[in-house]
């Protein structure tokens, strides 16, 4: 009897010792400086260092100042685009992905797996060095006879900053709608085709409905991430290509106004967490009819 | 021209994946109007036969003749059947409404139409007021019923089902038995069901066709697989019966006899040239159902065995005598006989008298 009371001590700390380990990286490491931003964000500055007394004036400054709001608004609207880019690229080849069978279809998984392995600085040179003025596409314009000298049109501007973050978060979507697509039961393709449907028509009122979940959260997906990119804007946006992340960048390192750099934060991250909350919940709502 | 009354001819139909056969050259008339049930073990390739039929798979040889055309190229959605899938694969993503109205969508069909033609296919499944729900508000009988209404929808010519009520519960299947069969009766479609459940099959079909490893064993209607079997398989697959080995005698007009271990048995062999044509001398095995088995004194025309009961049980309206035979204790004897309320006062080592009718036993080849 004292045995096993002596023996359940341990026991029964063990599984809390482990919840306690596996609680303390998320909330040290991402709750705690979250809390910490939101913090500061009620902080100002005055030459150069914090001043330590609550106000609301970073925000009231991005709600006034006639310079943030529009670049936000932009930023939000290039994402969203980027985020239906990615998807329409996507979806056709998840769609290829799932009509693969064995070793082609791993191969092929695994070739679109392979830059997400990249580091992501030299991904963005790799995209830069084809956009440039002297770049790989505009080099192919002019050897075709389309253009007679170098455009400008996808370079150091939103343009370019449009198609490289496409072409570095395409993987991103890819995987979530070929999960959703490799979902459908094949029951449902011959049903609809049993009752008198082509192959086109299956397509548009039974696999491309079906698959909204995960193109839903494949955008969601996308937007997240390209919502919080400063160095593709950085890298490729030149002076016109001029994002939120870059904004918030700079605060915390030329202008060095760190509290005004977390408030902006802090609003991105509500527009990140209203983004997945909404690319689930339209997700909810059209997977929930299963 | 096609012959009259006959739907869909299958001629010398057979399907293999690589090396491995699934179906062995099957021959098979589809009539109109009729229940036709395909039933077999799993592994018999009945549904192979369905999904031959419904396009979802192409024969390796043989010709599937539809008014006397070959229907190989003609692909699943030109096909005027519809099919009620085995796990009835309504679109998750639409309501009862546009599920049902589906094939009707997809042709094109004024919207006015659909409405009331979708009308129509609820009532006649009783579900009329679930139009608005989605498939997984319903239950599994409720999804059976719309997957019927779906297929019925489009006034297909054959409805082929797919083991639709193997995920229902006994009772639901009993009572969807009913229903599938009253629902062909008023729609007057042609039916092709495969299962796997004999009792099913007895329960609803006009003709069942038994299949055994790709190969049909026997077609005919359920009193003729049942009291008549054509082979060993079909003798051992519908329920319990006996079966007695040995070699057959002469013909006798409508009888043939077959020595056996436990005596000289008189057979019925009317209706069954086959039998009648195989010389004498040739392996052959006596069949009848516990049923037939009375004990007492055998009058002419009727068979006697000495048996010795090993088992007694009363199950309800039937009592089940297990015996061996006196002559040959291996051979098991079964009587299935009516329960009286005073019980009966037979006992286990008791030597007792089996009669079976000639005309309730059947031969079938060895």
């Amino acid at each position: 009897m004292s045995d096993s009371a002596a023996h359940a001590g341990p026991h029964r700390l063990t599984p809390w010792l482990a919840t306690l380990a596996a609680y303390i990286v998320p909330l040290g490491f991402v709750l705690a400086p979250m809390a910490l931003f939101l913090v500061y964000s009620f902080f100002s500055v005055d030459h150069g260092s914090i001043v330590f007394s609550p106000t609301i004036s970073n925000y009231v400054r991005f709600f006034t100042d006639p310079v943030f709001l529009p670049i936000f608004w932009r930023t939000c609207l290039l994402c969203l685009a980027v985020a239906l880019l990615c998807v329409l690229f996507a979806f056709p080849v998840a769609y290829f992905l799932t009509t693969l069978r064995g070793r082609s279809r791993y191969m092929l998984l695994v070739l679109l797996l392979v830059p997400l392995l990249m580091s992501y600085v030299i991904k963005i040179y790799a995209v830069r060095s084809i956009l440039g003025g002297n770049g790989m596409l505009n080099r192919a314009l002019l050897a075709t006879g389309l253009i007679d000298k170098p455009s400008m049109l996808f370079v150091f501007n939103l343009n370019a900053v449009l198609l490289t973050l496409t072409v570095l978060l395409i993987p991103f979507a890819v995987l979530p709608i070929f999960l959703s697509l490799e979902r459908i039961p094949k029951a449902l393709r011959h049903a609809s085709a049993d009752l008198g449907a082509t192959n086109a028509q299956t397509f548009w009122r039974v696999t491309v409905p079906l698959s909204l979940p995960g193109t839903l959260s494949a955008m969601s997906f996308v937007f997240v991430l390209a919502i919080g990119d400063f160095l593709t804007p950085q890298m490729v946006g030149g002076q016109s290509g001029f994002t939120f992340g870059r904004i918030i960048y700079s605060q915390f390192g030329t202008a060095f106004n760190w509290p005004f750099g977390a408030a902006l934060s802090v609003i991105l991250a509500a527009v990140v967490i209203l983004a997945i909350r909404l690319g689930g919940r339209l997700e909810s709502k059209h997977g929930g009819a299963k | 021209m096609a012959e009259a009354g006959i739907l869909l001819k299958l001629r010398s139909v057979s399907k293999s994946y690589g090396a491995t056969a699934i179906l062995h050259s099957i021959d098979l008339d589809v009539r109109d109007g009729e229940f036709i049930t395909i039933l077999g073990p799993s592994g018999s390739g009945k549904t192979t036969i369905l999904r031959l039929i419904g396009g979802f798979t192409q024969p390796s040889g043989g010709q599937i003749l539809l008014d006397g055309s070959d229907i190989a190229a003609m692909p699943i959605n030109r096909r005027p059947f519809n099919t009620v899938f085995q796990d009835y694969a309504l679109f998750p993503h639409l309501t009862v409404e546009a599920n049902v109205g589906y094939g009707l969508a997809v042709r094109g069909t004024p919207r006015a139409e659909i409405t009331k033609r979708v009308a129509d296919a609820l009532e006649l499944v009783q579900l009329g007021p679930l139009g608005k729900r989605f498939p997984a508000q319903l239950s599994g009988g409720q999804r059976q019923r719309v997957a019927l209404a779906r297929a019925i929808i489009c006034r297909p010519r054959l409805i082929l089902l797919d083991e639709p009520l193997a995920a229902l519960d006994v009772e639901l299947r009993r009572h969807m038995q009913t229903f599938l069969k009253s629902i062909q009766t008023e729609i007057r479609t042609t039916f092709l069901f495969v299962t796997h459940d004999q009792e099913e099959a007895i329960a609803m079909a006009d003709r069942i066709c038994v299949m055994s490893a790709g190969r049909i064993e026997q077609i005919g209607s359920p009193h003729e697989v049942y009291y008549r079997p054509g082979t060993e398989f079909v003798a051992k697959f519908f329920g319990e019966n006996n079966l007695v080995p040995g070699t057959l005698g002469p013909v006798e007009g409508t009888t043939r006899a077959i020595d056996t271990a436990v005596g000289r048995l008189v057979c019925s062999i009317d209706g069954q040239p086959k039998i009648a044509a195989l010389p004498a001398g040739s392996p052959a095995l006596a069949v009848f159902r516990p049923e037939a088995v009375g004990i007492g004194d055998a009058a002419e025309g009727e068979n006697r065995i000495a048996a010795r009961i090993d088992q007694v049980a009363f199950g309800g309206a039937s009592t089940m005598v297990n015996t061996a035979a006196v002559y040959e204790p291996q051979q098991i004897l079964k009587a299935r006989l009516q329960s009286r309320p005073d019980g009966t006062s037979l006992s286990q080592g008791e030597t007792i008298p089996l009669v079976v009718p000639a005309s309730a036993c059947r031969l079938v080849a060895a």
